[in-house]
């Protein structure tokens, strides 16, 4: 369960860049929530500060009732982060990445093997695991990011954008897994500025613009709130104008 | 869940783990490991040619083998050089194009009218054809003119006597030259070089991991996510400084082996090295290198976090490697003997003490203690700077 409330950060010298400016949602377990908005709505600085990456200039963020500045190094433990930047080592192989990652999280041994079998498994990925990273397509480095970012089984996840650059089947599977995941009442967030990924998966949206919330609900609620035909025409409603849409 | 009281759960635990990873990195990364390991291997190679060089000048020097032109007009110089174990032979025709072209490096030319001249009371004239510019050639020119003089001396004395007049009369100052620098000159370069290139060892040993390991890490966008886990800060610079630190060490102690070995078993010639390096002097040596080691490692990382991508890094080292690799090069400039606060400065005071290893001296305790702590402290403060620089926010900006 995340509650943010009121979240605001600004960059710039004078902090004249608002990219966040008080944002407030809940994201409840067993749900996949997701953030839609144009590029440069505030995505990805708003899952930074989830992922305690950044400290927000004002208001409160909780993870599981853990404060995402104070309590930042038991966040870590229970969040699984696919932040923006999503590089892997390319000299390691699939597996190593993975492994590594898992060590960091103090999964060791017997029970990290088994682990990362269950995640091969689990994404379709045993013919690349023991390749080095360096020559994966686009699809595989994003599958092993994933592994990378559930090894340590966290109860909630964060993810920027994490169907780009891949094709339609990955992404078929990489939804198959999330509603696996939050199946099980794991607690999950995703961001997309492609309206289609959000309204195939998630099960609350939250539309995001210049850094402030400008709407949540079901997508059935936001078409009905808005009085348009479709969700398209609903979130640029919403929006006020159809500049910087990139869905 | 996973609970958080495992024993792979410790800051220990992930610094090591860090540091693991950074070495199966770096060492799988075939172009870095090799560039890195080159001059390892390249310095005894270095030392086997200098030395090699150093014995042929000395050889050349002492067989001084000397083309004349016109040997039949000063019988006496020729006997008188003959007399010094110089071979002389017939100077070729066109002797002033060989010396311009390097065939030759000097070459006696007597006049014709010599034996006229000095019948007459007149200085007899022999000319010196050569190319100072040439360092293989000046051995043999210094060797010539010294014993030109040394005749000039010998037959003045003769002529003074005839007239009974004392020698002393025309020599007011006697210059008795005593070199104390080491026994034999030649050595003192080699003494340098093997300093020096312990030094330099250390100070690029570790540069193409240290940058890989920040740097690269951001410019390859891994930072981020690494960031993110429960690694903080502090164990994420202190693992990367674990193995940067352990890798530069691993290359300096190929080089001084190679160097050991060098200069133990390869088929070197009698230069006279006025030192040695033994056992006891590669311990000194790693004795003294240990504690820069530990602080280049922790100035490349701090430097190298600071670079948004491996080339701006790679600027930036550069610049600061270049300066530091002068700073042993200063007292050569200064001109006089080192001021005591050089002996602190880090590698200028390391390589006071190597050079104080290599003469065999014992290494003063209270200068190794000192120059333990100023690295040990300066690589803290680094490591902390490092940690510090990992934790801000500007570290995400910028693929």
């Amino acid at each position: 369960m995340i509650a943010v409330d009121g979240l605001a950060k600004a960059f710039g010298k004078r902090s004249e860049i608002k990219a966040v400016a008080g944002v407030s949602f809940e994201a409840a377990e067993g749900e996949i929530t997701g953030l839609l908005g144009p590029n440069g709505a505030g995505k990805t600085t708003l899952l930074r500060m989830l992922a305690t990456l950044m400290r927000p200039d004002s208001g409160t963020a909780t993870i599981d009732g853990l404060d995402v500045v104070r309590d930042r190094h038991a966040v870590r433990r229970k969040i699984g982060v696919l932040s923006d930047a999503r590089g892997l080592y390319p000299r390691l192989t699939g597996r190593e990445n993975i492994r590594y990652f898992g060590a960091l999280h103090g999964v060791t041994g017997a029970a990290l093997d088994a682990r990362v079998e269950e995640l091969v498994a689990a994404l379709g990925i045993g013919d690349i695991a023991d390749r080095r990273a360096q020559g994966f397509s686009q699809g595989e480095r994003m599958k092993v990011a994933i592994a990378r970012a559930l090894v340590h089984d966290p109860h909630t996840l964060l993810l920027d954008e994490p169907t780009n650059g891949l094709d339609i089947m990955s992404t078929r599977s990489l939804r198959a897994l999330l509603r696996g995941l939050r199946d099980q009442g794991r607690c999950l967030v995703f961001s997309s500025h492609v309206m289609q990924e959000v309204t195939a998966l998630c099960d609350r949206i939250v539309i995001l613009g210049h850094g402030r919330v400008i709407a949540t609900g079901t997508a059935a609620e936001l078409v009905e709130r808005s009085g348009a035909a479709s969700l398209e025409d609903a979130f640029v409603a919403l929006l006020g104008s159809g500049e910087g849409l990139a869905a | 869940m996973i609970s958080s009281t495992r024993p792979g759960d410790s800051a220990l635990a992930r610094v090591l783990v860090v540091a693991r990873k950074e070495i199966v990195d770096i060492v799988r990364d075939r172009r870095s490991t090799l560039l890195t390991l080159m001059p390892a291997i390249a310095g005894p190679l270095f030392l086997v040619l200098i030395l090699n060089l150093v014995a042929s000048q000395t050889d050349r020097a002492r067989e001084l083998k000397l083309p004349v032109a016109g040997r039949e007009h000063a019988p006496a110089l020729v006997d008188f050089l003959l007399r010094q174990q110089v071979t002389l032979v017939a100077a070729p025709a066109d002797y002033e194009a060989r010396v311009r072209a390097g065939d030759l490096d000097v070459v006696l030319d007597i006049d014709p009218r010599f034996a006229e001249d000095v019948a007459s009371g007149k200085p007899g004239t022999v000319r010196l054809i050569y190319d100072r510019s040439r360092d293989r050639a000046r051995s043999a020119i210094d060797r010539t003119e010294g014993l030109l003089r040394a005749f000039n001396r010998e037959w003045g004395r003769a002529r003074l006597l005839l007239r009974g007049v004392s020698p002393d009369v025309a020599n007011p100052l006697n210059v008795d030259a005593r070199d104390v620098a080491t026994p034999q000159s030649s050595g003192s370069i080699v003494l340098f070089l093997v300093a020096y290139y312990g030094i330099f060892a250390a100070l690029i040993g570790g540069m193409a991991m240290a940058l890989d390991a920040t740097a690269g890490e951001r410019e390859r966008a891994s930072l981020e996510p690494l960031l993110a886990t429960p690694a903080r800060p502090i164990e994420l610079a202190a693992g990367k400084w674990l193995a940067v630190a352990a890798f530069d060490g691993l290359v300096v102690l190929l080089t001084l082996i190679g160097f050991h070995l060098t200069l133990r078993f390869a088929p070197l010639p009698a230069v006279g090295i006025p030192f040695l390096f033994g056992t006891a002097e590669l311990l000194r040596f790693i004795v003294v290198l240990l504690p820069l080691i530990a602080l280049v490692a922790a100035v490349l990382l701090y430097v190298g976090a600071r670079g948004r991508t491996q080339k701006e890094a790679q600027a930036n080292v550069s610049m600061i490697l270049t300066l530091v690799a002068i700073v042993p090069l200063l007292p050569m400039f200064l001109q006089r003997k080192d001021p005591a606060w050089l002996s602190l400065v880090p590698v200028s005071g390391q390589y006071a003490l190597l050079s104080r290893a290599l003469r065999g001296e014992n290494l003063p305790p209270l200068d190794l203690a000192l120059s333990w702590a100023v690295c040990v402290t300066l690589a803290v403060v680094a490591v902390l700077l490092f940690a510090r620089l990992l934790s801000r926010e500007s570290i995400l900006a910028g693929k």
